[in-house]
């Protein structure tokens, strides 16, 4: 490759201060990037440094989500096949399928979202932040596989722009960027998206198999009847605790595997790259929140106060949210016991929404939104009690020495 | 009872240099760095041409005229560099072979003990040894007229290849206990001696020495940094002062006082991957000497880094410079400035680092490695959080000290402590920072503001 990076050392000059395309600096500096690793030497004091740097961190974020990535191309190809009654699908349909509906949404949410960070670099004379990798595969796994693609551009620009780069870019954001452009789609599209359907690409209604009523597990616990028994009643809808762990259910590219996620889980916290904190926190707090509402009076007219706690792990985009939105580091709390804060309270208040909201069905992407803006007051109290702990050992230990 | 320390890090770095001692041949030429003294405003005392004696005093300081720092070296003044600024740059002097020692009061050990504080004072800055000494808060050069609560040595070395202890103290009993004497008479509080657990009663300078409370310490650096050993002995309030002295540097002030002549020699360590491995140990090294003339046919081929001090803290050296008077140790390491391709996607099995993203983290556990001075990444905003509070044991929390210095809030860094630190504890912080952010310049940058702000 020493003739690659030949040829991109030739060109540097041209981009540089001074260079004819100096205005496009950043574009080749991410590029250079991207191939090869500086050669910078430190100019002072460390003057060693730990090879670790962001590019591989968000790269390691990247190979945590290529489980649920492929589960979730799998996936929308199986669905799509079975509810459409495709003659002759078999093993290789699937992939096929779902890479048809799954990979324009991908590229789409890469294309567009770059152009904007491309776009700000340049303007802003700021870097390529590799955080944007990360952000434009999250957004599309949250997607289901039938949205129309301008939906998906309008949502990662919002997200890029609205949700990042008015802050002054990666590192400065309030709000988990994936998660804003999501949101607004939420918002903005409710009919299509706000999670009452499930999202099985149709080709002809006419020809859908038969009892295909396309409730997603969460409009199951919200419209159940008085005194029902939900668990039975999302078995008729043919959600089992089986297939909501494995995942061949209808649902978000990429949330529907308990196990995928979990495999990308355990990639996080093994690396430490993703806070074990806060995903612990987050499934605690759903824990207990679950276990909590089995003994609230109320159950005969919510019947979904009922449902076993560890089956709030597996319906809908929980799992998902807890382990790769909520424990994105800019937006999320700062400090270790901020963390536990934090994700506990993520937790409960994705329960607390589920089962206890009657507009809006899925409760972790509003909770993790809800928690990033509070992120900043959970580390100030902490924070207090810092400083208040520190002074009171300084005050003893001053006394000890007397 | 040990003070336990957890966290931290100990870089497995190649080439410890081992505890033997080589003399070095003096060198026909002595340079002096007046620059080293930062804080002091300088007046020269000798002009090129003059002649000097070892001892005699080449420049004082403006602003405490009993300070005066002495010629390692009898000879002739051959050349004062000027800096930018007209700064003195260095001062060369070209030594005779026969040395002459212009003499110092001599004391016996009990003596020492019962000297008053000024007499104390004074015979140190005289000689200029008062700035071993060194000051906290704002970690600078000891103020004659400070009240020191207490004063902290520091007989460990646990950043990468600093001067042992055990190595330099060794033979010199009578020396370091000159010197703790002559510390106790400048302090109404306490003198702590902080040691190594391993070293405590196998080194009999530490083990016999007397009036002092001893204090040992064990666990990864850096439990062996000044800051450390005060946090968890005696921690620094609003309006304390603490001195602090390393033992290494402690010797040179008790020879003074036992022998009556200016100690010229110290105990310098070399290591480091970019050393020859015979060539790692430690050296008895007259201060002033070129580096040409002390690493001559000593560091490996190739582009090294020549480091005064340890890879944490210490400073880059031109190879035309000399060894510092405040350099206890020399690091030498590759420069490397190779590119990998794809180096992200790289399984990081060849190269070290704390990360688990790397298979080496996994799988090569208890080795050492070559390390060289390369960024591996370009800065970013901070983003990962709660890193480096694994790498300084003391109650702080560093990433939010770090934005509070940033956003100059004064009042809310010295609430979370930022005086009890110095820019060298934070050396481990900068040195995992994936963001490849220098949190110890940020450190120094705060705590400077803060003096200039006169709290």
């Amino acid at each position: 490759m020493k003739w690659f990076l030949r040829l991109l050392e030739k060109a540097r000059p041209l981009y540089e201060k001074g260079g004819k395309l100096s205005f496009l600096y950043p574009l080749h500096e991410a590029t250079e990037g991207f191939f090869f690793t500086q050669s910078t030497v430190t100019k002072n004091a460390p003057h060693l440094r730990d090879p670790l740097d962001i590019k591989r961190t968000m790269m390691t974020v990247i190979i945590a989500l290529i489980p649920c990535t492929l589960f979730g191309i799998y996936n929308a190809g199986y669905q799509y096949d079975v509810v459409n009654q495709i003659p002759n699908a078999n093993f290789w349909t699937h992939w096929i399928n779902g890479a048809i509906l799954v990979m324009p949404i991908v590229m789409t949410s890469y294309i567009v979202g770059g152009l904007w960070e491309v776009l700000f670099a340049l303007i802003r004379k700021h870097e390529i932040n590799e955080g944007f990798l990360v952000t434009g595969l999250l957004f599309p796994l949250t997607l289901p596989p039938d949205i129309p693609l301008w939906q998906v551009a309008l949502g990662i620009s919002f997200g890029v722009v609205i949700g990042k780069e008015i802050f002054g870019g990666t590192g400065f954001n309030v709000l988990n960027p994936a998660l804003t452009a999501r949101c607004f789609l939420y918002f903005a599209y409710p009919a299509q998206i706000s999670g009452d359907r499930v999202w099985t690409a149709v080709t002809d209604p006419s020809k859908t198999i038969e009892g295909f009523t396309g409730a997603t597990p969460l409009a199951v616990l919200q419209s159940a009847p008085d005194q029902s028994n939900v668990v039975e009643l999302l078995h008729q809808a043919g959600y089992t605790l089986k297939n909501m762990t494995d995942g061949f259910i209808p649902g978000s590219i990429g949330e529907t595997s308990f196990i995928a996620i979990a495999i990308g889980a355990l990639i996080l916290i093994a690396t430490g790259v993703g806070s074990w904190r806060i995903m612990a926190g987050c499934f605690l707090g759903m824990a207990g929140t679950g276990i909590l509402v089995n003994f609230l009076p109320g159950q005969d007219v919510n019947p979904a106060m009922r449902l076993p706690f560890y089956y709030h792990m597996v319906i809908g985009g929980a799992a998902f949210g807890n382990v790769f939105m909520a424990t994105d580091p800019v937006s999320a709390t700062a400090t270790n016991v901020g963390k536990w804060i934090f994700g506990v309270m993520v937790g409960f208040i994705t329960v607390v929404i589920r089962l206890f909201n009657p507009a809006y069905m899925e409760g972790s992407m509003l909770a993790i939104l809800f928690g990033n803006v509070m992120a900043p007051m959970i580390d100030y109290f902490v924070l207090q009690t810092h400083i208040n702990k520190r002074s009171r050992y300084l005050r003893k230990m001053a006394y000890a020495e007397r | 009872m040990p003070i336990q320390i957890k966290r931290g890090l100990d870089i497995p770095l190649v080439g410890k240099p081992n505890s033997t001692v080589e003399d070095i041949s003096p060198s026909p030429i002595c340079t002096v760095y007046p620059r080293e003294f930062e804080k002091m405003k300088k007046r020269l005392l000798v002009k090129e041409g003059d002649l000097v004696q070892r001892g005699s005093p080449l420049f004082l300081d403006k602003k405490n005229p009993a300070f005066t720092f002495c010629s390692p070296v009898a000879g002739t003044v051959k050349h004062i560099a000027l800096g930018p600024r007209r700064v003195y740059e260095r001062i060369e002097i070209e030594a005779v072979q026969k040395d002459q020692p212009l003499t110092f009061p001599t004391f016996s050990i009990a003596q020492i003990a019962a000297l008053s504080r000024e007499e104390a004072l004074s015979l140190l800055q005289k000689s200029g040894l008062l700035a071993l000494i060194r000051q906290r808060p704002f970690s600078r050069d000891a103020n004659p007229n400070a009240k020191p609560k207490s004063i902290f040595v520091n007989a460990m070395s646990t950043a990468p290849f600093q001067a042992e202890a055990r190595t330099v103290l060794q033979g010199q009993e009578a020396a370091f206990q000159a010197g703790l004497n002559v510390l106790t008479r400048l302090t109404e509080g306490k003198v702590h001696l902080c040691a190594a657990e391993s070293d405590k009663d196998s080194v009999p300078a530490l083990s016999q020495a007397k009036n002092v409370t001893i204090h040992t310490f064990q666990g990864p650096h850096p439990s062996g940094n000044s800051s450390v050993h005060i946090h968890h002995i005696d921690p620094i309030q609003k309006g304390d002062v603490v001195w602090t002295i390393r033992a290494v540097d402690l010797v040179l002030i008790g020879r003074l006082l036992l022998e009556g002549a200016w100690p010229s020699t110290r105990i310098v360590a070399l290591g480091g991957p970019g050393v020859k491995p015979e060539a790692r140990k430690h050296y008895r090294v007259r201060i002033g000497t070129p580096l040409s003339h002390f690493l001559a046919g000593k560091l490996e081929d190739g582009e090294q880094r020549v480091i005064g001090g340890d890879v944490l803290s210490g400073a880059a050296l031109a190879r035309d410079s000399s060894l510092r008077f405040f350099d206890s140790s020399m690091t030498v390491i590759p420069e490397d400035r190779e590119r990998q391709f794809l180096g992200w996607l790289a399984p990081g099995w060849t190269f070290y680092s704390r990360s688990k993203t790397f298979l080496s983290a996994w799988f090569r556990k208890n080795r050492s490695w070559t390390m060289g001075t390369n960024m591996h990444g370009d800065p970013r905003p901070m983003i990962l959080t709660g890193l480096y509070d694994r790498y300084l044991p003391m109650n702080i929390m560093v990433d939010f000290l770090v934005r509070a210095v940033l956003a100059h809030d004064v009042d809310e860094a010295i609430q979370l402590g930022i005086l009890e630190t110095d820019p060298e504890d934070f050396a481990l912080c900068s040195y995992i920072c994936p963001s490849k952010m220098d949190i110890s310049g940020i450190i120094r940058q705060g705590l400077e503001e803060i003096e200039k702000e006169g709290l």
